[in-house]
């Protein structure tokens, strides 16, 4: 403890020079809040599509006030000239619309259909009687339950449509911050490794594990610091904010520790961080945008914190569900990257592929490679688990036959993948070499996936067994089938590679297309 | 001239050899695939107007009572089938032997108010579809009392296309596509030119005899023309998914133009802030900053792309021409900067 949080204070004092001189702390946060605001305020004017239909007006017309519409005023004459001549897109008259039958046309006319629309209803509510300017209510009751709490009766022309965006916009602006400090937790870590001074650290009587924690801690304090202050700007309850986003906070902080370990230019590390970042945010934002439309949407704490914002709750397992799996990703990568911050691997320059190989290869305990690859297959079952549930968001949202086959294909690689990696370097190393001996990594490796999965499906059956697809992707059937079944799959990959000298992807595939036969005739009902 | 090209020449060779502008490109197909899926997602959900009734789902409303009855033709355009029955019980027989999926009961006197009973199953998608589908033929409805209590309302029967997906094309992926090659042109200048000066590989360069400008003249070359292929590239593949796109050769200029304003502000910031950390951050603070003020103050360059890619008669050279101005001034700002750092 003592030797992480000295390193702590070196990363705080480090933090401090780089910034002396150029722009100070306080500057970067005034930035930051007029950034957040800025944010905030465009958040639902259709900027983007400033002045995208032209619309002409003459005579006692409705006034037309969004930006979308660059309105001119003309008499009808001229007006109908315009719109035959395509300068204009809609000509209102009056009471009366017009517009051609083209493609450009109709779409402006559905797009001022639907804001005339809205600004007679406004209007009525401004200048009528409520009873008279709305007479009708509709009340829903369910057919098929009694004695169940009835929502209120709506009106139907007030009735907005239910989408979360304000809420998902909200809660996405807590993780702008987070991606922004671990982005320089990041590149601390670079410039140390650039200068050579992390291989004088690690020279130092402390272990890889204390400088991680070290070199982290000061930004996960900032991280959890920028999360209840903007909890406390946007009245949220702290307690209930920080029980959100420390998971996620967590997460971002692990995705972003792989970084620099992988990197080896200057411009890789844009890139792949840029990469991470979009993926992480899509990750994020698009399952909250489901809210109460599937329970899957919980697979995203954004969708906890739009609830949180509009004051409903969630259960546990509701919580449990995202939470855990990134938590524990959390774990894998300090894990991970403990057993790689050595200078041999951190000073290697290869191809991408190779330095992936080659941080198998380290992180393998090469004594005890039967324990290692099944703690290995254990152990990475929170990213494929997250893979998967992202998998099958896209899926159940787009239900096309295409996306149903991407679907269990995607999986079945994903799996055999991380099921086969570390096997696969094993054998190129030349650690192990027997037949037997591979196939029996290859029930280990299958094995350890399983009692994973077991594990982790153990928090969620509930959430994820409405769907179809979550008997393939999840293994929630059977015990004993699956497990054959994998072994099967593994086996034959590593066989392939260590016996019949096959190229590793080659082999790959043949147990991904096996996989995703297996996967198809689970959800067509075979088992 | 000849020494300019070469270093544009070791700025392209560079970045195929690292393979990152392949990741760069990946980001980018990503971002407009999944905004695509995203949309049609929510609109599946969200959009009334998007529910096409009649030939994804065939829906089945009972209808109980004679006051209801204005409300059927509004349901069977929506593309409802109606079923009329006598009692809410028969209804309810109905719906368990599979005859209709929803109940709408209504009053046996119109008061003042008239309150529907909406009777739906509790099973929540089939549910909110339903509801979804519903609204318009309520509206409808309720324009038809507003009219027996005395209320004209104007608009109400305008035709047009759901313009949603329309929109966000051209409002939302085009000037995404068009965007992010610029980004990443401005990464890549300041990405480079920062680690020349970590590297201390710029005195090498600086001995031949080149000069400042050359250089991150060569270098912000190098990341324009990248972008512009991409932009031709994003430009080639909306065609042939059957996007019309009107000026696309102002299109790709004002894709250029935009990747030059971008790379040069980097090329400033990198060179005032040596170090890659700051560089790096003020790059996209400053670009989110001038994004935003641009949008506010209406003269954005992708309002711009968006106008010539759909083919507004009041945008043309005209407007294309300002932002080559702004690049100008720009250009002769970083030429000013280049001569001070030359002379420290």
């Amino acid at each position: 403890m003592r030797q992480i949080w000295t390193i702590a204070l070196r990363e705080v004092t480090r933090l401090r020079q780089r910034f002396s001189g150029g722009v100070s702390p306080l500057a970067i946060l005034i930035l930051l809040v007029g950034l957040g605001v800025l944010a905030f305020a465009l958040r639902d004017t259709s900027a983007l599509g400033n002045g995208l239909y032209r619309v002409g007006v003459s005579g006692d017309a409705a006034e037309i006030r969004d930006s979308r519409f660059s309105v001119m005023r003309v008499d009808a004459a001229t007006g109908a000239a315009l719109l035959e001549q395509r300068a204009l897109d809609v000509l209102v008259d009056g009471g009366q619309v017009i517009a051609r039958e083209d493609d450009k046309s109709r779409y402006a006319l559905g797009a001022l259909k639907r804001y005339l629309e809205r600004q007679q209803i406004v209007e009525l509510g401004a200048t009528q009687e409520i009873t008279r300017a709305f007479p009708l209510r509709v009340q829903v009751n369910y057919i098929d339950a009694a004695n169940v709490t009835l929502p209120e009766p709506f009106i139907p022309s007030l009735q907005a449509p239910p989408t979360p965006f304000r809420d998902v916009i909200v809660a996405f602006l807590y993780i702008m911050p987070l991606t922004f400090i671990s982005i320089f937790f990041t590149s601390s870590f670079m410039d140390e490794k650039i200068n050579r001074r992390l291989t004088l650290l690690l020279s130092a009587p402390i272990t890889p594990f204390q400088i991680i924690m070290g070199k982290m801690l000061p930004y996960l304090v900032f991280a959890t610091l920028a999360t209840i202050v903007f909890a406390l700007l946007t009245r949220a309850p702290v307690w209930l904010a920080l029980a959100i986003f420390v998971p996620t906070s967590l997460f971002i902080f692990a995705i972003y520790l792989m970084v620099p370990l992988f990197y080896r230019t200057f411009q890789d590390t844009t890139f792949i961080a840029m990469f991470v970042t979009t993926v992480t945010a899509v990750y994020l934002v698009f399952p909250a945008m489901f809210t109460d439309l599937s329970e899957l949407a919980f697979m995203s704490p954004l969708t906890l914190a739009v609830k949180m914002y509009r004051g409903e709750a969630f259960s546990w397992q509701q919580y449990l569900f995202p939470s855990v799996p990134m938590t524990l990703i959390f774990g894998l990568a300090i894990f991970i990257s403990s057993r790689l911050l050595h200078e041999e691997f951190l000073m290697t320059y290869y191809g991408l592929t190779r330095k992936m190989a080659d941080a198998l290869y380290w992180i393998i305990d090469r004594k005890r490679p039967e324990l290692s690859i099944f703690v290995m297959s254990l152990g990475v079952v929170p990213m494929v688990y997250l893979a998967q549930l992202i998998v099958l968001a896209i899926a159940t949202n787009l239900p096309l036959r295409l996306m149903l086959g991407g679907a269990l294909f995607t999986s079945a690689a994903v799996e055999e993948l991380v099921k086969t990696m570390g096997i696969g370097v094993l054998i190129s190393r030349g650690e192990v070499r027997s037949s037997p001996r591979v196939l029996l990594l290859a029930f280990l490796s299958a094995l350890g996936f399983l009692v994973g999965e077991k594990l982790l499906t153990f928090v969620s059956i509930a959430i994820v067994s409405q769907t179809v697809l979550s008997a393939a992707l999840f293994n929630t059937g059977l015990l004993i089938v699956p497990l054959a079944a994998h072994t099967f799959f593994c086996g034959i990959v590593v066989v392939l590679y260590a016996r019949f000298r096959a190229p590793y992807l080659l082999a790959l595939a043949v147990g991904i297309v096996l996989h995703t036969i297996y996967n198809a005739l689970i959800v067509g009902g075979a088992f | 001239m000849k020494s300019f090209f070469a270093l544009v020449k070791r700025e392209l060779a560079s970045v195929a050899r690292e393979r990152t502008i392949l990741i760069a490109i990946l980001i980018q197909l990503f971002i407009a695939s999944f905004s695509s899926a995203l949309l049609l997602g929510l609109l599946s959900l969200y959009d009334p107007d998007s529910v096409d009734v009649t030939a994804r789902v065939n829906l089945r409303v009972g209808v109980v009572g004679a006051t209801g009855e204005p409300l059927v033709p509004f349901l069977e355009a929506r593309g409802f089938r109606v079923v009329p029955f006598g009692n809410l019980d028969d209804a309810r027989s109905g719906y368990q032997s599979n005859q209709i999926d929803a109940v709408i009961v209504a009053p046996k006197v119109a008061n003042e108010i008239v309150t529907l009973q909406l009777f739906v199953p509790r099973a929540e998608a089939r549910a909110s579809l339903i509801q979804l589908v519903l609204q318009e033929p309520l509206k409808r409805y309720e324009n038809v009392l507003r009219a027996e209590r005395g209320l004209v309302t104007r608009y109400t029967d305008l035709k047009g296309a759901p313009p949603t997906t329309f929109e966000f094309l051209y409002s939302v992926i085009l000037p995404i596509l068009m965007f992010f090659p610029a980004f990443v042109a401005g990464n890549l200048v300041a990405d480079s030119l920062s680690e020349e000066f970590e590297l201390n590989t710029l005195e090498t360069l600086l001995a031949a005899p080149i000069s400042w400008r050359t250089i991150v003249g060569a270098k912000i070359s190098a990341a324009v023309l990248l972008a512009t292929l991409q932009c031709a590239l994003w430009l080639g593949l909306l065609r042939l998914n059957r996007t019309a796109l009107e000026n696309v050769p102002l299109l790709l200029v004002m894709g250029a133009l935009l990747a030059g304003m971008i790379s040069v502000a980097a090329a400033l910031v990198a060179i005032v802030f040596k170090n890659r950390e700051q560089a790096q951050f003020v790059y996209a603070l400053v670009l989110m900053g001038a994004m935003g003020v641009s949008f506010l103050l209406g003269v954005s360059p992708l309002t711009t792309i968006a106008r010539l890619a759909i083919g507004d008669a009041y945008t043309g050279v005209g407007n294309v021409l300002v932002f080559a101005g702004v690049l100008g001034v720009m250009g002769v700002g970083l030429g000013v900067a280049l001569t001070r750092r030359a002379r420290e």
